[in-house]
């Protein structure tokens, strides 16, 4: 046989002819759905954990490993006591208790992560609030509200998180009620648990 | 209306001497340490920034004093965690402040020691600007490694810009000793960190991530090779930028070997410890090691919740509204029988002195200021 | 010559034209009504005395003294009288007697009133005040407007009380020159309506502690706090015009004036009262050889009046604060000034080195000057020529409505001279593209 051109074109063909018959076969099989459907969306979640490696991680158990986090007050005793039976919106359990915890220690853990980060702080300055306060120590939450002179008003603590945001780490203020504001805050009153209240103490 | 003394400084030393000398008559040992320290306790309750020229120990019993050891003055810098100056100009400034102090120290002290942190994350512009700028100081420098200068290329370009981590050498009868004593048992391998992040691990100093100091095993052993050339009575000056003592694990004011490394120095008859990392007026002492920490020129730490020592008169809280309050730099003052002055020199505050008479007294003479604002 | 000729002769027109251009020029009151012109002038620049007293019934309505002036926190109000001077009519009127007389200087020339002129802003917007002999002081002499609310007065803060301080610039050599109190309470001892007006006050001869109490109860009187920017702080959303409230947005903000002029209901001074390192002492030449000098002299212990002497007369007044603490870190430092009325107590700082409130910005904005000493909160601010002109109209809302037309006179006055020249302007610093202590580090010596 001649090998010109026709042929080569010929035996490409077959080849095609071939493989396009095998792959048809493969697929004559009826798949059964459930199992396909858990590998493709499994499939899919490979490939976004891969394109997205930061938020793939447990980014909860990430932050405590980093950074000591003050555990929620323990709330079992709820379901002692005898009158919870006959109550209806006191019928607690362990379920109730383990989704309090968890919940609040995630928005703590939030908290610490943007606590941590000059760039989740918004600074321009790379200057991040543990760099003063590691572990929040020195925040003392607890003593206000109090009149802050060079504030002109009294503050709260928020008044003062916003300070701190806009002079040392030279960012924009944070609205009183964006979720960042409310994260910084529940950490820095979650790192101060147990200490004593005493407003106006300077 | 009160009336005025009007006595000029060289009267008042003249008499000061007078006195001295007039008590040394007769009296045994302990009584004269008594009359000195009062002296010495006088001139620094007037609030007076300057150690007066008259330094009773000096004077105290020449025959302690050994190998030839002289009183002279150091300057410290330390910790100023740059930035590249596009970034956060606020640190370059208040290294510039510093190296502006010192050089107009009158007269110059015999050489500068820079405490370690020089850059804030390790990367060469920072380590290069620090260099630059540490280039304009008059005296001769002498300087230490920190943990942010390390972790994020191991020291290589610390080590290109600065020469050996660790050294010694002998000056006015002083043995000085550098430490590299942030050494870090390997965390980051495992978990399959760049060298960012590494260094953003190490950066946090309440990041649990990494491991804790230490001066290690190699080190300890070339520190006991290299004080072996010198007698129990030497003075030993040990410069290191972790406290090589324990203070609090959480913040790595803490070096794992510690006790170890205190074997080695036990056998002293009074060494000195300058450590850096802490960020505050800090003393402490364990037997015969007196421990005293450095400012920084960029912010001040809080005092820990726990460990702290005894010795420890904290600095009034800073006040967040000054940002260099709690910031500063300071020199130290050294004394014939082996012990120093450290000198705090705290920005818009009156310096602290932290005397010789202080620590060898356990705190019962010489006590400085009480802070006005305790920290929280 | 015929007067039409004229007309016709061009020549003849021309000579008509500038004897007409001359006559206007010479007749015509100047275009920037100067009207300090008009006010009759006593020996050392001030207005005279009875100009002065005509001015200051019109200001002041009249007050039961013995209450809060209206809108003030009684709290805070009682505080500030001392318990051995209380507030009564005799004693107001007896001190307005004395704060206006010459008598009680030793050449008969100044009062009170001389550097602290009613028509002036009650200062006498000098850099530095005159005396007896027209001696010079190194000091610039602040304003008695609500000087009732300062903790310290002058300032150093040498002087705890209003009732102090107005006994001391009688006895400076300087300032009103008697060598001691007794020779002021001679001065006057003879008037019989002085010896009337004392007992009535304060039941007793007259005496030297008595001038004290009673000028310093006339200066309680002296509360001025009515500005438009207190309107507005009250609710009067229309107060202030929109670039004072951007002013006052800087002003708590990237400004961070707030840091250390604080306002408060209860403090509405616009100062901490406490003592600061600017950097405007440090612009004497010789600033740190002084420094050091003064760290080694005051390891003496002098007396009040050579404290006075050495704080006003000597080089050594440089040092501020330090000259009345001897701590170091009071090294040229001097207290935080008042904000309110600040428009019309020109030129400003202690010894006043700054003409306009454009070159006090420029001073903060280019972060001070670098000295040893400098105050860690004074830093470049970054600020643009239309955040300037904001802070400096904010700052011009602070001033009385009782002073109105003086506050106006100085924005225009201000504004001329700012536009000008602005001396201490230096963009470089301001943007950060230079850093305070880098020459300093380097050795490079600022040219002066």
């Amino acid at each position: 046989m001649k090998i010109n051109k026709t042929t080569v074109l010929l035996i490409i063909m077959l080849i095609g002819a071939i493989w396009v018959f095998w792959s048809c076969e493969q697929e004559a099989e009826e798949p059964d759905s459930a199992t396909t459907g858990q590998e493709i969306a499994d499939s899919h979640m490979a490939q976004w954990k891969r394109k997205n490696p930061e938020r793939a991680k447990d980014w909860v158990a990430e932050e405590k490993e980093r950074h000591k986090i003050m555990p929620p007050a323990d709330n079992t005793d709820i379901l002692k006591g005898q009158q919870a039976d006959g109550h209806t919106y006191g019928r607690y359990t362990e379920l109730d208790i383990l989704t309090w915890a968890r919940e609040t220690e995630k928005f703590v853990v939030e908290g610490s992560r943007i606590f941590h980060s000059a760039d989740l702080l918004g600074g321009t300055v790379g200057v991040s609030c543990d760099m003063c306060h590691p572990d929040a120590a020195n925040t003392h939450p607890e003593t206000y509200p109090k009149f802050q002179a060079q504030m002109g008003r009294v503050a709260l603590l928020r008044d003062m998180i916003n300070w701190c945001i806009e002079n040392p780490v030279r960012g924009a203020r944070l609205d009183a009620d964006s979720p960042q504001m409310r994260a910084l805050e529940a950490y820095i009153w979650a790192q101060r648990k147990g200490k004593t209240l005493n407003y106006g103490k300077h | 209306m009160r009336k005025a003394k009007h006595k000029s400084v060289e009267t008042r030393h003249m008499e000061e001497r007078r006195e001295l000398y007039e008590s040394l008559k007769n009296i045994d040992r302990r009584s004269f340490l008594k009359v000195s320290a009062v002296a010495l306790g006088t001139a620094m309750a007037s609030g007076l920034a300057w150690p007066h020229s008259f330094q009773p120990a000096s004077v105290l019993s020449p025959s302690t004093s050994s190998q030839g050891a002289e009183s002279f003055r150091f300057a410290y810098i330390s910790d100023s965690h740059l930035y590249k100056k596009d970034l956060n100009d606020r640190f370059v400034r208040a290294l510039l402040r510093s190296v502006d102090d010192v050089n107009s120290m009158d007269p110059q002290p015999d050489f500068v020691f820079y405490g370690g942190d020089l850059a804030q994350l390790g990367q060469v512009e920072e380590l290069e600007l620090g260099a630059q700028i540490l280039k304009d100081l008059k005296a001769p420098l002498k300087i230490m490694v920190g943990e942010h200068d390390w972790y994020l290329d191991m020291g290589e370009k610390w080590q290109e810009l600065f020469g050996e981590p660790i050294q010694s050498w002998d000056h006015k009868g002083f043995h000085f000793v550098i430490l590299n004593s942030v050494i870090e048992k390997d965390f980051w391998t495992e978990r399959g960190m760049k060298p960012m992040e590494r260094m953003m691990t190490v950066a946090g100093l309440d990041n649990g991530m990494q491991s804790s100091f230490t001066v290690g095993s190699e080190q300890r052993e070339w520190l006991k090779n290299d004080l072996s050339k010198y007698s129990n009575d030497t003075p030993l000056i040990v410069f290191s930028h972790s406290p090589l003592y324990k203070l609090y694990k959480f913040w790595n004011f803490w070096t794992d070997d510690a006790e170890e490394v205190q074997a080695i120095l036990k056998r002293f008859k009074s060494v000195v410890v300058i450590h850096g990392h802490t960020h505050q007026l800090l003393t402490n002492r364990i037997g015969n090691i007196h421990f005293h920490g450095l400012l920084s020129t960029a912010w001040p730490w809080p005092y820990a919740p726990e460990g702290m020592p005894e010795l420890t008169i904290e600095m009034s809280r800073p006040d967040p509204f000054n940002p260099n309050d709690g910031c500063g730099n300071g020199e130290v003052i050294t004394h014939t029988d082996g012990l120093i002055d450290k000198v705090y020199s705290l920005w818009n505050r009156n310096p602290i002195t932290i005397s010789s008479t202080y620590t060898s007294s356990w705190g019962k003479r010489d006590r400085p200021p009480m802070p006005n604002r305790p920290s929280y | 010559m015929n007067f039409l000729t004229l007309f016709k002769n061009q020549k003849g027109l021309f000579i008509l034209c500038l004897l007409l251009v001359g006559a206007v020029v010479l007749l015509a009151p100047k275009a920037n009504n100067d009207q300090t012109s008009d006010i009759p002038k006593g020996a050392h620049g001030e207005a005279t005395m009875e100009y002065q007293l005509q001015e200051l019934d019109k200001l002041m309505p009249k007050v039961d003294v013995s209450e809060t002036p209206p809108g003030f926190d009684p709290v805070i109000w009682d505080a500030f009288i001392p318990e051995d001077n209380k507030m009564t009519p005799e004693r107001v009127a007896l001190g307005r007697k004395l704060y206006f007389d010459t008598r009680l200087s030793k050449d008969n020339s100044v009062s009170c009133a001389t550097c602290h002129d009613v028509t002036r802003g009650f200062t006498d917007q000098r850099d530095v005040s005159e005396g007896i002999g027209g001696q010079l002081g190194r000091r610039n002499a602040p304003t008695v407007l609500n000087a009732v609310l300062l903790q310290t007065l002058f300032l150093d803060g040498r002087s705890p009380s209003l009732d102090h301080q107005a006994k001391m610039p009688i006895t400076n050599p300087i300032e009103m020159g008697f060598p001691d109190g007794e020779s002021a309470v001679e001065a006057i001892k003879d008037d019989v309506e002085y010896q009337k007006a004392f007992q009535e006050a304060y039941g007793r001869d007259i005496n030297y502690e008595d001038i004290g109490r009673a000028i310093g109860a006339f200066e309680r009187t002296l509360v001025f706090l009515d500005s438009p920017f207190l309107r507005f702080l009250s609710g009067d959303k229309d107060a202030i015009s929109t670039e004072e409230k951007a002013g006052w947005v800087l002003f708590n903000g990237k400004a961070r004036c707030v840091s250390c002029h604080h306002l408060s209901p209860s403090n509405p001074l616009g100062t901490d009262n406490r003592f600061h390192n600017i950097g405007v002492a440090a612009r004497q030449p010789d600033f740190e050889k002084l420094a050091r000098e003064g760290l080694k002299t005051l390891a003496e212990d002098p007396t009040e009046e050579q404290l006075e002497e050495l704080a006003l007369n000597t080089d050594l007044s440089e040092l501020g604060r330090f000259m009345v603490t001897k701590m170091r870190s009071d090294v040229g430092t001097f207290r935080t000034s008042i904000l309110l009325n600040i428009g019309i107590t020109p030129p400003y700082m202690h010894d006043g080195s700054l003409t306009t409130l454009w070159d006090v910005i420029d001073h903060y904005n280019a972060g001070g000057e670098a000295n040893p000493f400098l105050d860690g909160g004074i830093e470049p601010l970054a600020l643009t020529e239309a955040e300037i002109n904001q802070l400096v109209a904010f700052m011009f809302s602070m001033t009385d409505d009782r002073f109105t037309e003086e506050n106006n006179r100085q924005k225009k006055e201000q504004k001329a001279l700012a536009e000008k020249s602005r001396p201490e302007r230096d963009e470089d610093m301001a943007f950060r593209r230079k850093l305070a202590f880098e020459d300093r580090a380097k050795g490079i010596k600022k040219q002066q």
